[in-house]
């Protein structure tokens, strides 16, 4: 839908080079709370026309916000009057309010066509030089999305070849973006197959045999350390050496590495599994914590795969004691299991005399025994 | 006045002495006393005020002593009372205010007693933080309503327990069951049913309200500034208070754990944060002295649950920390950092972090005042999803809906969760919509929406006079303090039949709700199979906005809602089927028992007087708006797009919300604090019909009627006179003995007693008194001069010359008189002009100096008539001797200036001539000849001189210069001075 197109913000970096004039000024007398800067603030030199377009403005914010776009749409038309303003210092922030506005507005328009899509973009692409790298990334997304790829190549091979002024950092992260995009779109249409940007690296290099290639890559992004932790990385890793076949020691390592990451991860069955076959003792510790860290969470709450531990728990049961019978064995929980899942009740009830011998819970009240009954 | 103005600077000085002299002589007074120490050990005047204040007005305040013995310290200390108030007013006042002691009376509003600079420096601090609280008050984080659905009640229609905060002072926590009743269709409503909601009365305002419901259970945590409590409640069991902890510090967050019930976050202003598991004491889980991240100065914490019970996260303006509890010293990973997620924008801050357990178990939702984020807590620092919200304000409520997995068929059973952002002061709410999370990303739905807030609904009701719109705009413009919402899913749920009510509450404690449901069209257009869920939630849209509104209980309802009806014209409709369910009277609750705080608290007596009698505490009525209703129809059919939005008509229902809640606000508005009017039954005091059994009065009684029915047969009016005779009160107040208006002979009530006479009297004293009247009264006396004369010319028929030329000479030096300052001026400027170099700058000098003379004219004198002509001054002399001869000449001309000189010369006619040569530089027609009575009338010489001589003036002030040859004029010869003397009579007439 159109969310594809959906950006955060009509300000971002740009702004920041008047932002430090104005905000700071502001800031230092508002003291620090936090609250909205207008979009636009009203300046000390002011004509009618300054205070008019910024009315104008408020009046496509409502109805936008309020979902009238064609009173929106009309009000749009008289707003661009704005960049004929020759006082107008900050004329880059209000061509950005445009273009996003104006592709808002047709966005949801009804009446909108693919050639007014075109025509604002290109309009804007050459106003406002400084936004060409994110108008035409748009554009694509837009072609793409009504499915266009060969124009949508397009633009950005034109995108990939625009070169303006000095390159700065935020210039060269946009061009990167829009290589990769391309490469995307290239791969696409290389083949119809699913996309992820390192994974598909990853199968194009399969494709080509180079294994050895194909495992580093994914290897360096599963463990590169400037990235954020990424599950994904080790879920791609993982799939890719169960599907080498790799040995079950490596395959361990990556999914120990996700338990580190996310312990409610959906390969965590799998990895207890794999360690309870290993028939080492701690491994099976390690495999009951993995089943126990699991059933932390709520999600797992219900997952008959992984309440059927009857032994070994006494020690990982010491710390959770407190708070486990709360979490898992009310007389609700109960009475709710019995309901819903009759199974679960089965295996769950007797775990309460298992898990926590000393206490009397509450999980086998009343509504228990016609489920017991079964 | 003039002496102040001039010497300011003495004053203070004076003052000093003044004072020393004072404290001196106390000193000598008290020496002997030594040994006594005073009766009262500190000032009084903190607990009292001016002895003989009264308030001329009802702004309030500081005249409310009530109960308060009048102390004398405004009389014993007046250097302390009133020492700063005669600095400011620079004169000894002390001493008139102790003669006067009345003035305090006029000047206590202006007067401090609190030394300014202190009070300003206060008044300078209070004002800030009032500032800073009305642009944000963070204190009001998480808001303060939340609604409870009880599973079991399920379907339709969805119930549940609303809680919200009651009273004035939003201090009061309201469990109320309600309901609510959707049909598709028509309209929808908040049902409150006939039951008073539960109330407990809290020792602060609330702040906050979380609930964390599992399975039947409800676990409700609310926050007040210093205390928080912790209540359960459930469908079946009514609210019952678990604990109360004092947090010392300000509580800034707490939080209700959605995995284990009884546990409960608390963060606090220092930075720490505690997890309470009520019954078991607190844990410190977490404190941090600064915040995470960098310095944003704030001491604002927040903390919520996480997907595992035992990782909570930590946030501050900064920053969010999952922090995992299990481990000490606990461990900490970054979840959201502001600085890094990317296009942050500088000056951005966290405004609210909230788990979205409901919607997806790994989810938060966190919100800057920019933009809102929906987080993975398994992939931190990675947003899932950013939206830019635009809202005015910060949006610091927050509430998340999971939509239904309706049309399973669709893609994996997409739904769309629903999240709506709540601002305090601008009272935003905005929805957004997205979808995914689980199998395959986030992904927004449809652009974002703004929601209709309250104060947006007046300009669609009923037009009100202008106090009332004030006040009504004022309430309905209150800052939001909580919002939440109810969600109705359908029984089928691919219909889709859902919709979900959002509720808000203002500060003023109002609740106001709207109620959104997916627009029906699309189920039908259903363009594609697997574009079907999407499109359907994403133009999920207002289709009927109802609001109702609620008002907050214990408010004193000055009148019966039904008996003043006729008070609101417009929206009155008596035919109108009364929609709004209202609680019928009833006594105290018996379901008050579980609270464990007297329901009624610390209110005064009156109010829950009022409470019994006027049991109208929900008032659940219908008030739809326009905006999003018609636009949606546009939408609808496709091209209507274009058509203008159609004014909504305001249902019935509606209109009878409004007008109630009007009342209810209205009798709510703050009364001045003023002692009760002692009140009067006059019940007993009319006597009834049986009771009038005096005779006499009986027959009053009777010969009125009989005069008024003769009066309405006449046709004619029943005035007081026909009516006197017979209701003439026996004992009549004797009038009051006419004022002797010779006894009073000082000038103010001889002027009271002129003003008595009428305007023109008094307006005659005034002239008189300013001498504004003086060119009348040279007319007069020149009238009455001529009369005499007349009279003599009649008795004596012959004017002797000498006699006639002595008086008009007297005449003249009576004019001079009057223009006696002129006479010096023309003086001195001529002394001026004689040593040119020197004072050729100093015309204006001169000018100026004369002027105040020129304008206090001499008292007008009845002595004109008599003046001699030695009477004249030294200078009148000189220029008597330059000038006069001359002028007399020159003027003598005027009237016939064509034959002026052959008649000078050659006098044909004696008596003429001399007549001419008398009466001439007057301009004066008392001759008999009548040729000299047409020539100039009467009013043309009495302006003559003085007109001549501020023409005069001017020339001297314009050009000194020129001035001087206009005195070299008047010494030339006679011909040339007759041209001057054309000119400046030429001139005279234009002025």
């Amino acid at each position: 839908m159109d969310d594809l197109q959906r950006e955060p913000g009509p300000l971002e970096d740009l702004e920041d080079d008047n932002d430090s004039s104005d905000n700071d000024s502001s800031k230092s007398k508002k003291s620090n709370l936090p609250v909205v800067y207008p979009m636009c603030a009203e300046t000390p030199r002011e004509t009618g026309f300054h205070r008019s377009t910024r009315a104008c403005l408020e009046m496509i914010k409502e109805a936008l916000l309020h979902h009238r776009w064609q009173e929106a749409a009309e009000y749009m038309a008289c707003y661009p009057q704005l960049l004929e303003d020759p006082t107008n210092g900050k004329c880059q922030q209000y061509k950005e309010l445009i273009w996003r506005f104006s592709a808002e507005i047709l966005h949801h328009h009804p009446k909108s066509r693919m050639e007014d899509y075109n025509n604002i973009y290109e309009r804007m692409k050459h106003s406002g030089v400084k936004h060409f790298l994110m108008i035409s990334l748009e554009h694509c997304f837009h072609l793409l999305h009504h499915g266009h790829i060969e124009d949508a190549k397009h633009q950005l091979s034109v995108a990939e070849s625009w070169r303006y002024g000095k390159e700065s950092a935020a210039q060269y992260q946009k061009t990167k973006l829009i290589h990769a995009y391309r490469s995307l779109l290239d791969y696409l249409i290389w083949c119809d197959k699913k996309y992820t940007y390192s994974n598909k690296t990853g199968k194009m290099l399969e494709f080509y045999d180079n294994h050895e290639e194909a495992l580093k890559v994914l290897t360096d992004y599963a463990n590169d350390e400037g990235f954020p932790p990424n599950p994904n990385a080790q879920v791609y890793l993982y799939q890719y050496l169960k599907r080498r076949s790799a040995s079950g020691r490596n395959l361990k390592k990556v999914l120990k590495n996700l338990h580190s990451i996310v312990p409610s991860h959906e390969l965590m069955p799998e990895y207890s599994t794999m360690l309870l076959q290993s028939e080492k003792n701690t491994n099976i510790q390690k495999a009951l914590g993995v089943v126990l860290d699991l059933l932390d969470f709520a999600c797992w709450r219900s997952n008959l795969d992984v309440e059927d531990w009857r032994d070994r728990v006494a020690e990982k049961m010491a710390a959770r004691k407190d708070w486990w019978p709360a979490l898992h064995f009310t007389r609700f929980h109960a009475s709710k299991d019995s309901e819903e899942n009759p199974e679960l009740m089965g295996v769950k009830a007797p775990l309460t005399k298992v898990l926590c011998p000393d206490l009397t819970l509450k999980y086998t009240a009343w509504p228990v025994t016609s489920a017991e009954g079964r | 006045m003039s002496q102040r103005q001039i010497c300011p600077s003495w004053q203070p000085v004076m003052m000093v002495l003044k004072s020393s002299i004072t404290s001196r002589l106390l000193m000598q007074w008290t020496d002997p006393m030594d040994y006594q120490f005073p009766q009262q050990l500190f000032p009084s005047f903190y607990n009292g005020g001016p002895p003989d204040f009264v308030l001329k007005h009802c702004a309030g305040n500081w005249g409310c002593y009530d109960r308060v013995i009048p102390q004398n310290f405004f009389l014993d200390q007046c250097m302390d009372a009133y020492g700063c108030m005669a600095e400011i007013l620079g004169e000894p006042f002390e001493q008139a205010q102790m003669e006067k002691v009345g003035r305090n009376v006029l000047l206590s509003d202006v007067v401090p007693v609190v030394p300014v600079e202190l009070l300003g420096s206060l008044l300078h601090e209070e004002l800030t933080e009032q500032r800073d609280r009305s642009l944000f008050s963070e204190g009001a984080t998480g808001g303060a309503l939340a609604f409870i659905p009880f599973p079991r009640g399920g379907g339709d229609p969805q119930r549940g327990c609303l809680l919200y905060p009651g009273n004035q002072g939003l201090d009061c926590l309201n469990f109320q069951r309600v309901e609510m009743q959707h049909h598709r269709g028509s309209s929808s409503f908040v049902d409150a049913g006939s039951i008073d909601p539960l109330r407990f009365q809290l020792k602060g305002p609330i702040r906050q309200i979380s609930c964390a419901s599992l399975f039947d259970d409800c676990c409700v945590a609310v926050r007040s500034d210093r205390l928080c409590g912790v209540w359960r409640v459930g469908e079946r069991n009514a609210p019952r208070l678990l604990q109360v902890i004092d947090t010392r510090e300000v509580a800034t967050c707490i939080s209700a754990s959605p995995h284990v019930l009884g546990e409960v976050l608390v963060a606090t202003e220092r930075g720490a944060a505690n997890l309470w598991s009520v019954g078991r004491g607190m844990q410190k889980v977490r404190e941090e002295d600064v915040n995470l991240y960098f310095n944003a100065k704030s001491s604002w914490r927040w903390c919520e649950f996480s997907a595992h019970p035992r990782v909570v996260t930590y946030a501050d303006r900064t920053g969010v920390e999952l922090t995992d509890v299990r481990e000490s010293p606990v461990l900490s990973h970054t979840l959201f950092h502001i600085g890094n997620t990317s296009e942050c924008r500088s000056g951005e801050r966290l405004i609210l972090s909230r788990y979205l357990g409901d919607i997806h178990p790994f989810q938060h939702l966190i919100t800057t005042q920019y933009s809102a984020y929906i987080m993975d807590e398994r992939f931190p620092c990675l947003p899932m999803l950013k939206w830019d919200h635009m809202m005015r304000s910060p949006p610091m409520f927050c509430h998340a809906v999971c939509g239904s997995t309706s049309t399973g068929s669709a893609v994996g059973g997409a739904r769309t969760t629903k999240v709506l952002l709540g601002s305090q002061n601008s009272q935003e709410i905005t929805l957004l919509q997205y979808s995914g999370g689980r199998a395959e990303a986030s992904s927004s739905r449809g652009p974002l929406q703004a929601l209709l807030r309250p104060r947006d609904s007046l300009k669609h009701l009923p037009v009100q006079i202008p106090h009332r719109l004030d006040l009504s705009t004022s309430r309905l413009s209150s800052p939001a303090a909580g919002l939440t919402c109810i969600q109705k899913k359908g029984i089928r749920e691919a219909d889709g039949e859902e919709c979900i009510c959002i509720l808000q509450l203002t500060e003023a404690g109002d609740i106001f709700y709207q109620t959104l449901e997916p627009e029906q069209q699309d189920a039908s257009k259903s363009p594609a199979a697997e574009d079907e869920p999407a499109l359907k939630e994403a133009t999920t849209s207002v289709r009927e906005t109802a609001r109702r509104l609620r008002l907050p209980q214990s408010q004193p309802v000055s009148s019966d809602a039904s008996s003043d009806e006729d008070v609101i014209g417009p929206t009155q409709d008596k035919a109108v089927p009364v929609f709004v369910t209202e609680t019928p009277e009833r006594e105290q609750q018996a379901l008050d028992t579980h609270s464990d705080s007297s329901p009624e608290g610390p209110e005064p007596q009156g109010k829950s007087c009022f409470r019994k009698q006027y049991g109208l505490q929900v008032v659940v009525n219908e008030e739809p708006d326009q905006v999003s209703g018609s636009n949606t129809e546009g939408l609808k059919d496709g091209e209507g797009v274009g058509e203008q939005p159609v004014p909504v008509k305001l249902s019935v229902g509606a209109l009878t919300t409004w007008k109630r809640w009007l009342q209810k606000s209205r009798g709510k508005t703050p009364r001045p604090r003023w002692p009760q009017h002692f009140q009067v039954k006059t019940a007993d005091l009319l006597l009834s019909e049986n009771e009038a059994s005096d005779p006499t009065e009986e027959e009053r009684v009777q010969c009125l009627r009989r005069d008024l029915r003769a009066c309405m047969s006449k046709r004619s009016l029943l005035v007081h006179g026909s009516v006197s005779a017979s209701l003439q009160a026996p004992g009549a107040v004797a009038v009051p003995d006419t004022v002797d208006t010779e006894a009073w002979r000082d000038e103010v009530s001889h002027r009271l007693t002129l003003a008595w006479q009428g305007e023109g009297a008094w307006r005659a004293w005034w002239e008189e008194r300013l001498g504004l009247n003086r060119e009348e009264k040279v007319k007069a006396l020149r009238r009455k001069r001529k009369r005499e004369k007349e009279a003599k010319r009649a008795g004596g028929r012959r004017l002797e010359l000498s006699g006639s030329f002595t008086s008009s000479v007297s005449y003249q030096s009576q004019l001079s008189d009057f223009s006696d300052s002129t006479g010096w001026s023309s003086t001195v400027d001529r002394g001026a002009s004689s040593d040119t170099d020197g004072n050729q700058s100093q015309p204006e000098g001169f000018w100026e100096n004369r002027k105040p003379r020129a304008m206090t004219p001499p008292p007008p004198s009845v002595s004109h008539t008599c003046t001699p002509v030695a009477t004249s001054t030294g200078a009148e002399l000189e220029r008597g001797n330059q000038q006069t001869p001359s002028s007399v000449l020159d003027l003598s001309e005027t009237p016939n200036h064509e034959s002026a000189p052959a008649n000078l010369k050659t006098p044909k006619h004696p008596e003429e001539d001399k007549l001419t040569a008398l009466f001439a530089p007057q301009d004066e027609p008392s001759q008999p000849n009548s040729y000299f009575l047409e020539e100039s009338t009467s009013h043309h010489p009495a302006l003559h001189p003085p007109v001549a001589l501020s023409s005069f003036q001017r020339s001297l002030r314009l050009d000194p210069s020129q001035n001087t040859s206009l005195r070299s004029c008047l010494s030339q010869s006679s011909q040339s001075r007759q041209v001057s003397q054309l000119k400046k009579k030429k001139s005279r007439m234009g002025f």
